[in-house]
């Protein structure tokens, strides 16, 4: 009993101490419920403008410059949605492989159990090696190192993508590491008894086993992705982020929720995708059938 | 001929411990032995010294005429192959279909390579043989099912199958009734030692329903703290040697109360 009020107690210190948190870090930063507020006329009409246009998004552009022979506005925002989704498939389909590999190296369930000396420290030094690599890839967001790219080697595709896939390569890596590194050994410790290599039991039994959640977190990634590449607008590569930015600027709000609402759309079927795949992966397995 | 586990004086310890201690024991190959004893008495120790999974602390430990205390990493493989593990827990790849799982038994004698292709296609060849041991152990429908969907019974007969299909000199069975009802662990019992008797493989079991293990083995085994108290013909046990065998395991529960 008393153990139980020690631990009921430790949580409510750990709710009380957030709270704190909360507040010391409100009060640093000049926090006040006020800052919602806009301050002056000319605010209040933008706010007022900004979301009575969620109501009426555009169906012909805002703006009166338009060429007459340009796309319409909808073409406009599928073709944005189409590079976005160009730019989170080709990132993805980087990052997956090299944090395929990136997690095996960053994880021990392959690890041979007597190991030599020398194997130890060799197996510990890739190791350690693969888990900085990906946590220096990770710590740094897209947006950084696509404006270091970008100021690098100017605004181009490539440089996008490769911006795109290095932090998620990084995250994914980390979290594959984690997976088969989680994975219960029980299988593998029976693949053991009965002669199987190391190597050859991570691949037929913790690999097989972790596959399942490797997907499914390799597909909320890719939906991660989506929104990043549109991000990626914001600093110039031409995705569904680029019209967003540049409607925006001319406050052409209308204009604006037309693009957002696209890209709901595409967020929405990426996830539903994702939930499909998910569902049949609970009922397939690897193999082919003869 | 060589016996197919031989120990002499083994001791393995966890800590201050002595999970078994100072055990002298030889099978035969061929033999049918069951373990008996209250839980804890070290009977899974004693099956991982016999899979080789354990060195002994003290004393010698021979599989096949080989001490196993001597062996490098690929002779200690070798070894392994040739003897098949059903763990309590049965040891199954839960995403993996039946015939998947059966297909990686014979694993210790291929390549990591060969291996991953027996998972992505199984070789026609190879497929011919799973199914008639899944025909023997009874559950051929459940092939290409997955092994999460199959009862705790279909489960078993599942890992009985690895196990036939690594072609074993010797199979042990770690409490393999634990997990299946009553008649199915009669049912379990009468398979393993016929399959033995079918295929001469060496088949030793821990067992801590005592009826079953009189009935089905010509040899049992009794341990208690790790120790044989006795080792003889199912006749030859008497009434006391049980009592003795389970009221120390009663002193012991008030010791640790």
């Amino acid at each position: 009993m008393s153990a139980m009020s020690g631990r009921f107690g430790k949580k409510r210190w750990v709710v009380a101490g957030l709270g704190f948190a909360l507040l010391v870090c409100a009060w640093a930063l000049g926090l006040t419920p006020a800052g919602l507020v806009p301050p002056d006329a000319g605010h209040w009409y933008r706010a007022g403008e900004f979301f009575s246009a969620a109501l009426r998004p555009a169906f012909d552009y805002q703006d009166p410059n338009v060429p007459a022979d340009a796309d319409p506005i909808w073409l406009k925002g599928l073709k944005g949605l189409l590079a976005t989704l160009r730019y989170a498939v080709g990132a993805m389909s980087l990052a997956v492989p090299a944090a395929l590999v990136l997690g095996f190296f960053g994880s021990s369930a392959w690890w041979p159990a007597p190991r030599g000396r020398a194997t130890g420290f060799l197996l510990r030094t890739v190791y350690l090696g693969c888990r900085f690599v990906m946590s220096f890839a990770r710590s740094i967001h897209e947006l950084i190192w696509a404006l270091l790219f970008l100021s690098a080697m100017g605004i181009s595709p490539m440089a996008g993508m490769v911006a795109l896939a290095i932090p998620f390569a990084g995250t994914l890596g980390k979290v594959f590491s984690e997976l088969v590194d989680e994975e219960t050994r029980e299988a593998a410790e029976l693949f053991r008894a009965i002669g199987h290599r190391p190597v050859q039991l991570f691949f037929v039994g913790i690999f097989p086993s972790a596959l399942p959640n490797l997907i499914t977190y390799a597909f909320y990634r890719f939906e991660c992705a989506v929104r990043s590449s549109a991000v990626l607008g914001f600093v110039g590569i031409e995705t569904i982020g680029l019209y967003i930015e540049l409607s925006h600027e001319e406050f052409y709000y209308r204009e604006v929720w037309t693009y957002l609402y696209l890209l709901l759309a595409l967020i929405v079927i990426v996830d539903r995708w994702g939930a499909a795949i998910r569902q049949r992966l609970n009922h397939s397995t690897l193999a082919w059938r003869p | 001929m060589t016996a197919a586990f031989q120990l002499d004086g083994a001791t393995c310890r966890f800590g201050d411990l002595a999970a078994v201690d100072g055990v002298s024991l030889s099978i035969e190959q061929g033999e049918r032995v069951a373990f008996i004893g209250p839980s804890g008495s070290g009977k899974t120790t004693l099956l991982r010294l016999l899979n080789t999974m354990r060195s002994p602390d003290e004393g010698s430990v021979s599989v096949f005429g080989d001490d196993v205390s001597g062996q490098g990493v690929a002779d200690l493989r070798r070894l392994r192959s040739k003897i098949a593990t059903i763990p309590q827990h049965l040891g199954l790849v839960p995403n993996l279909t039946a015939i998947q799982n059966v297909v990686l038994g014979r694993g210790g004698r291929r390549s990591t390579l060969r291996s991953i292709r027996d998972l992505l296609m199984t070789s026609r060849s190879d497929s011919v043989a799973i199914h008639a041991i899944l025909d023997r152990v009874g559950i051929e429908e459940k092939l290409y099912n997955r092994v999460s969907e199959l009862s705790g019974g279909q489960q078993q007969r599942v890992a009985i199958a690895r196990a036939l299909f690594q072609q074993p000199e010797a199979l042990l069975a770690d409490e393999p009734v634990s997990s299946v009802d009553p008649a199915r662990a009669r049912d379990t019992v009468r398979l393993l030692t016929e399959l033995s008797a079918e295929d001469g493989f060496t088949l030793c079991v821990s067992l801590h329903h005592i009826e079953l293990a009189r009935e089905f083995f010509p040899r049992l085994v009794g341990l208690r703290s790790g120790k044989v108290v006795f080792d003889d013909a199912p006749g030859a046990l008497e009434e006391s040697q049980l009592s003795e065998l389970y009221d120390l395991n009663e002193e012991e529960m008030m010791k640790d109360a």
